[in-house]
């Protein structure tokens, strides 16, 4: 599974930066900056995490064949 | 209204009508030192968005701890407010907990039960002249609480008191609260034990239930974060609602449009958001000496970020105090930002968009009504209605 930001959606809450530190970091504007693009195992239980409490639902997690 | 504006004009009757023009005036000063502090120290007023927004952010730097609920002295009434005067790693645990509880995922699985109340809180109001406050405005986030809680029909009108009762808490007056709060330690310690014997589909079962890394809330914390809901979720979406409705009341021209195009209606609810915050500041405290736009700021200041100001800073939002549907709101501070950026957002816009589209649905015209509404007053730090006559039909 691929983790990434909707730049448009997010809302700078910095939750996932706080709480998934393993996963994100302060962007320069603000936005994260993903560390595991492909999180497996317990990393990507919580990229799901994040992605489920994201208050934008910013946070993708996309199978490989899906790119846009 | 006041000739001279100085910084006492942030706690000024005029300030609860209307303290936008008073921020405006005293905005390049931020940080702004304000005279006789609160409860010893110095405090400064932040009005600049970028001020505000770096000191939210910096939680090392600035506490959240003993800043809100009462008087704001430690241990005041004996009891201190969870996760909102928290710092981590106390709030870190209790976030990553309470976080599950309002995500956009389970926030959709109350859209029907929202549309079904405003719909029966509306059939309820009827047309003509409304005061929607007490119609619409207060009760519809206090039933979706309470739902959302596992609170039996039956029970709502004891909800609803001990709601009432902490009216007022969020501006610093905790007079009637105490009985409520004792009154919904029983029963809340009594619902957790029930519920971590045997879950239900409610917030409470959710948070004494173990999660993935075996944690979960004490009856206590249970109690805290249902104490936090009702204050920090209640007024606060009333009030937005509120501000809403009188902002879409005097402009005829966009509820027809909203009439014809609802995708505008997420816009319309995120700019009322910046254009009247209805939490206009909160409290940080500085644990250590810094500095903000140059000014030093001494270990044990207290600064007032006002999320109000900021949302309306000509640097931030060009012609800020116009209300329009073409800006960038990403950067808007009104749910605050950070590690205790606002929980219950999802809930609150949902809320807000379900209220709209059912208002719209049902009304062709929205108006002022014969009597202007009345502003909350009192200690500015909620801006809201009390009361909201409007002409719907």
């Amino acid at each position: 599974m691929k983790l990434s930001i909707d730049r448009e959606s997010c809302l700078r809450s910095g939750q996932c930066i706080y709480l998934q530190p393993e996963l994100f970091r302060e962007g320069e504007d603000h936005v994260p900056v993903v560390l595991v693009e492909r999180p497996e195992g317990a990393l990507l239980e919580k990229a799901e995490e994040a992605a489920d409490i994201c208050p934008a639902s910013a946070i993708l997690l996309t199978n490989d064949s899906e790119q846009d | 209204m006041q000739e001279t504006i100085t910084p006492e004009s942030l706690f000024s009757p005029d300030a609860g009508q209307d303290p936008y023009p008073i921020y405006s005036a005293l905005r390049e000063r931020s940080p702004l030192l304000l005279e006789g502090g609160f409860g010893g120290g110095r405090t400064w007023a932040l009005l600049k968005h970028d001020h505000v927004y770096n000191v939210l952010r910096d939680h090392e730097t600035y506490s959240s701890a003993g800043g809100f609920g009462g008087s704001g002295a430690a241990g005041s009434g004996g009891f201190g407010m969870v996760l909102i005067n928290d710092d981590p790693p106390r709030h870190t645990r209790f976030r990553r907990i309470v976080n599950k509880t309002f995500t956009p995922r389970r926030i959709a699985e109350v859209q029907p039960l929202i549309e079904r109340v405003a719909g029966e809180l509306l059939d309820e109001m009827g047309t003509g002249e409304r005061e929607i406050v007490n119609a619409y405005t207060i009760p519809l986030p206090v039933k979706i609480i309470a739902h959302m809680l596992g609170i039996p029909g039956e029970d709502y009108k004891t909800f609803k008191a001990w709601s009432d009762s902490l009216v007022g808490v969020s501006s610093g007056g905790m007079g009637n609260a105490m009985g409520g709060i004792a009154q919904m330690a029983q029963y809340f310690t009594k619902i957790a034990a029930e519920r971590r014997t045997e879950a239900g589909n409610d917030l409470v079962s959710l948070l004494v239930q173990p999660d993935g890394e075996g944690e979960s809330l004490q009856e206590w914390e249970v109690l805290g974060f249902c104490v936090l809901l009702l204050v920090a979720g209640n007024e606060t979406t009333t009030n937005l609602l509120g501000n809403m409705f009188n902002g879409l009341a005097r402009r005829p021209e966009l509820w027809a449009k909203l009439r014809d195009d609802r995708s505008l209606v997420p816009i319309v609810v995120e700019e009322t958001l910046r254009w009247q915050s209805p939490v206009q500041f909160i409290f940080r405290k500085a644990v250590r000496d810094t500095e903000i736009g140059g000014q030093a700021i001494a270990e044990g200041d207290r600064v007032l970020t006002y999320f109000a100001a900021a949302n309306r800073d000509p640097e931030m939002f060009p012609e800020p105090d116009e209300f329009r549907l073409d800006r960038d709101l990403h950067n808007h501070v009104a749910f605050g930002m950070g590690i205790h950026y606002c929980l219950g957002s999802p809930l609150a816009r949902a809320e807000a968009q379900v209220s709209l589209n059912a208002f719209l649905d049902r009304f062709e015209t929205i108006e002022p009504g014969s009597v202007p509404g009345t502003r909350l007053g009192g200690m500015p730090l909620i801006y809201g209605f009390r009361e909201l006559p409007l002409v719907v039909g």
